[in-house]
């Protein structure tokens, strides 16, 4: 069984060069991130991709893990999901869409995946779940799907300053209900 | 378009760096400031906690069985060598046995002869500077420290790497400039074309068997 103090071991070792190390991180925290970058590409064979850039980055970055305050499985997902946005938002600008069909949930994925995946509470939706739900969804959309401002007042068929304002205040909305 | 928030309750950028709604200049000077302002930077830390959960629901996917090797192809094919020896040395390692069969003796340095493996251990970043020299006629490897050392309290522990071996411990690096080690026969034979390292190491050295500080310098032993 994988914890959390395993995984920050794991990227602590890493930061001192040790392959076996990063191969133990890979495999108690690859199903999860490629979950993530899967979600976020909706397209098999980007998310592949994006998931190797993403374990190069933490090869590379682990130094400063220590630093960044973030929990290691929150800076393992933060830099998945970021840096699998950047891709969507790379694509978009392209011509070319390759929207496949989501992926199924691969029941193969470890039970120390599935582990560290459930460990975290999810206090955030309680906290969506107190807004409007076009609200909410603009939130998820950012996060989840890397829409933008402009993204988000084409779909939400409003003007971008009123989009910004909306959302704004709903992160006040969200600060305060997050915060007690 | 209604809200019951009013328009000027505050908001820093933190929430919509970490959703990514900022423009990239937006983005930079977010950065600059958070640079400069600790609470603005755990604002963010925050942020990002919650916003994390909203990934709870993706549920693990196994990535292809072929991502691993490719990541470590594209990340250590280029340097095969350098980071081998990096993970060797970080990795376990049951070199404590024979890491008691060797020990220091302070000798003057021989000439070097022409069966001599030699290995020039550079540390740039500290400054350090060290030669050795193994001689398989008589099992003994000479250390010459040129330039730089340990920090205070702190001790270099010699490695060698032979192949795809756990790294072998081989002593500390003396206090003296120079100093010789007897190696062991069976330890001998894994010279040529072994790898020496440094580490970084507590008084008395490593206590596990295995490098457990910093990796300071590494080198190939060469013929002369």
């Amino acid at each position: 069984m994988t914890t959390l103090e395993d995984i920050e071991h794991y990227i602590n070792r890493i930061a001192l060069g040790d392959r076996d190390a990063f191969a133990s991180l890979y495999n108690s925290t690859s199903a999860k991130l490629f979950g993530v970058t899967l979600r976020v590409l909706n397209n098999r064979a980007e998310a592949d991709d994006a998931l190797q850039e993403v374990y190069i980055k933490v090869w590379r970055a682990a130094g400063r893990y220590q630093s960044n305050g973030l929990s290691p499985m929150t800076w393992l997902i933060t830099i998945a999901r970021n840096h699998a946005i950047d891709r969507l938002r790379t694509r978009k600008k392209g011509q070319t869409g390759l929207d496949e069909v989501a992926e199924l949930a691969d029941p193969a994925a470890g039970p120390e995946a599935q582990a560290i995946a459930s460990s975290q509470r999810a206090q955030i939706n309680d906290c969506l779940d107190e807004l409007p739900a076009d609200r909410a969804k603009a939130v998820r959309r950012a996060y989840l799907d890397g829409d933008t401002y402009q993204d988000l007042a084409d779909l939400m068929q409003v003007p971008l300053n009123t989009i910004r304002t909306w959302l704004r205040r709903s992160l006040i909305k969200l600060k305060d209900c997050l915060s007690q | 378009m209604t809200d019951d928030v009013t328009d000027d309750a505050p908001l820093s950028a933190a929430a919509e760096y970490a959703l990514g709604l900022l423009t990239p200049s937006e983005a930079r000077a977010f950065e600059e400031q958070m640079n400069r302002d600790i609470n603005l930077r755990a604002e963010l830390v925050l942020w990002q906690e919650h916003l994390v959960t909203l990934t709870d629901d993706i549920a693990p996917v196994a990535p292809p069985e072929h991502t691993f090797q490719e990541i470590a192809d594209r990340l250590f094919g280029v340097q095969q060598k350098r980071w081998s020896l990096t993970s060797l040395l970080a990795g376990a390692a049951s070199a404590i046995a024979l890491a008691a069969a060797v020990a220091f003796v302070i000798l003057p340095a021989p000439n070097p002869s022409h069966n001599d493996l030699i290995a020039g251990l550079v540390g740039d970043e500290i400054g350090l500077q060290v030669d050795a020299v193994f001689d398989p006629d008589t099992n003994t490897l000479t250390v010459d420290r040129l330039a730089g050392g340990p920090a205070e309290g702190r001790v270099f522990e010699i490695w060698l790497i032979a192949g795809d071996d756990a790294p072998v411990s081989l002593g500390l690096l003396p206090d003296a400039p120079s100093g010789q080690v007897k190696i062991a026969t069976e330890l001998a034979a894994l010279f040529a074309g072994g790898v020496l390292a440094l580490s970084d190491e507590p008084p008395g050295g490593s206590p596990t068997g295995a490098p457990t500080g910093d990796v300071v310098a590494v080198a190939p032993l060469n013929s002369v």
